[in-house]
């Protein structure tokens, strides 16, 4: 008299992962965001930014003004944002600093712009990127709202306020004559998604280490990210 | 008709016919859910550790992260297993209950373990097994014995003539582990981002 209950259980969560597994596998290439959860860190780049007081809370937080309860008169001097598009299909990530913003859009894979321009006291801001990309966005208490347009197509997104390590990574370099350009998004939990260039090719990015910047390439070689401040 | 006197009492858990023979079972029945259990929590380690992750991420509708999915996902699972602890104690007479408590704990139970599943396999599929933090250690190594745990609980479940404190040891071991495995997931992500969908 063996209960066979137990294994159909087993058995029924075996189908089951294996099904999300194939689903995975097959729409696999939605988002080709990276994970890394060592965004509990620090982050010893030499970068200069100070760390916006984000929601994310670190051992050195002292008194972290509620970011829901201030209806944002005047936009922050220097903060990060870094959040999706609504339809999930790529990453949006703004840095301010002194009235200025610099933002960059990437879906992983092909499609990605870097965006300039000035934030107003309002809390909007209109930036422009190269081929005519726009981002215009508003700052709405915690998060900035707007839309992204690059080649005819747009995108709604959502950016909540993050801090460090979360942000903007950008590398440029040149190796052996060949120009390398590459751009990352990190998020606050720790996911990223990128695009490097490579003589104008761009494909997606092999992971950056939040932490340090580096980036080690398939071919061997290594870059180093830096956060992008306006 | 006889009735051997010598035949352990029936301690709360039906004891299958026949119980009147060796009053343990030999040990080799539990090599079994062991082995597998050592196999599941390796294998779903060693997968994580080995396959690059690919930090591709299914979402529902209506949640704003994946994060946020699998936080619920777990939260419901943690909220079946602590009906898991009750029905249980219920089943063991410790607790009133009703005559239908074995089904409620056979089924929340299920439903915990399947609606773990899809966060396990995003966890594994996108994350892989991480060292980097301790909780994230934790959460890995956990979340790996978890569904080990799991498995030889269920296959405890058909080895016949089990000493009485084993499968409430295994199972509040697996009830432990989960919580531990949310503590270091969803708990942190809610405190972390805000209780959100």
């Amino acid at each position: 008299m063996k209960r066979s209950g137990p294994l159909f259980t087993l058995l029924a969560g075996l189908v089951l992962a294996l099904f999300m597994l194939s689903v995975n596998a097959t729409s696999g290439t939605g988002s080709s965001s990276y994970s890394d959860t060592s965004s509990d860190a620090s982050e010893p780049t030499a970068s200069p930014t100070t760390s916006a007081p984000g929601d994310r809370p670190s051992p050195t937080r002292t008194t972290t003004p509620t970011p829901s309860a201030t209806p944002a008169k005047r936009p922050p001097s220097d903060a990060r944002y870094a959040g999706r598009t609504d339809d999930d299909s790529a990453s949006v990530a703004i840095t301010l600093r002194d009235g200025e913003a610099v933002a960059y859009f990437c879906d992983g894979r092909a499609t990605e712009s870097w965006l300039k321009g000035d934030v107003e006291d309002d809390g909007s801001m209109r930036l422009t990127g190269k081929h005519g990309a726009k981002l215009d966005g508003r700052i709405v208490g915690d998060k900035v709202r707007g839309t992204v347009e690059i080649r005819k197509r747009t995108w709604a997104f959502t950016a909540p306020k993050t801090g460090k390590p979360a942000g903007v990574y950008r590398a440029t370099t040149e190796v052996r004559g060949e120009k390398l350009d590459g751009g990352w998004i990190v998020q606050a939990d720790g996911s990223q998604v990128g695009i490097l260039t490579r003589d104008g090719e761009p494909a997606q990015a092999p992971r950056l280490d939040p932490d340090t910047g580096a980036v080690a390439l398939a071919d061997g070689g290594r870059l180093t990210a830096r956060p992008v401040v306006p | 008709m006889s009735v051997d006197p010598n035949a352990p009492t029936q301690g709360g858990f039906p004891v299958p016919p026949g119980a009147g023979g060796p009053p343990r079972a030999h040990p080799a029945r539990y090599l079994v859910p062991a082995l597998v259990a050592a196999a599941v929590a390796v294998g779903l380690g060693a997968y994580g550790k080995v396959h690059d992750p690919e930090g591709t991420a299914f979402n529902l509708a209506g949640f704003s992260s994946t994060g946020a999915v699998k936080s619920w996902l777990a939260t419901t699972a943690l909220g079946f297993a602590v009906l898991q602890v009750v029905s249980a104690l219920m089943v063991y007479g410790k607790l009133p209950g009703p005559s239908w408590s074995a089904g409620v704990h056979r089924w929340s139970g299920r439903i915990a373990f399947l609606v773990a599943v899809p966060v396990a396999v995003h966890c594994l599929y996108a994350f892989g097994y991480q060292t980097t933090t301790p909780r994230v250690l934790w959460h890995s190594a956990l979340g790996c014995f978890f569904f080990g745990a799991f498995s030889a609980k269920m296959l405890l479940l058909r080895v016949e003539r089990l000493p009485g404190w084993l499968l409430p040891v295994v199972g509040g071991l697996v009830f432990a582990v989960l919580t531990v495995v949310w503590w270091t997931s969803a708990l942190w992500f809610f405190r972390t981002f805000g209780v959100s969908t």
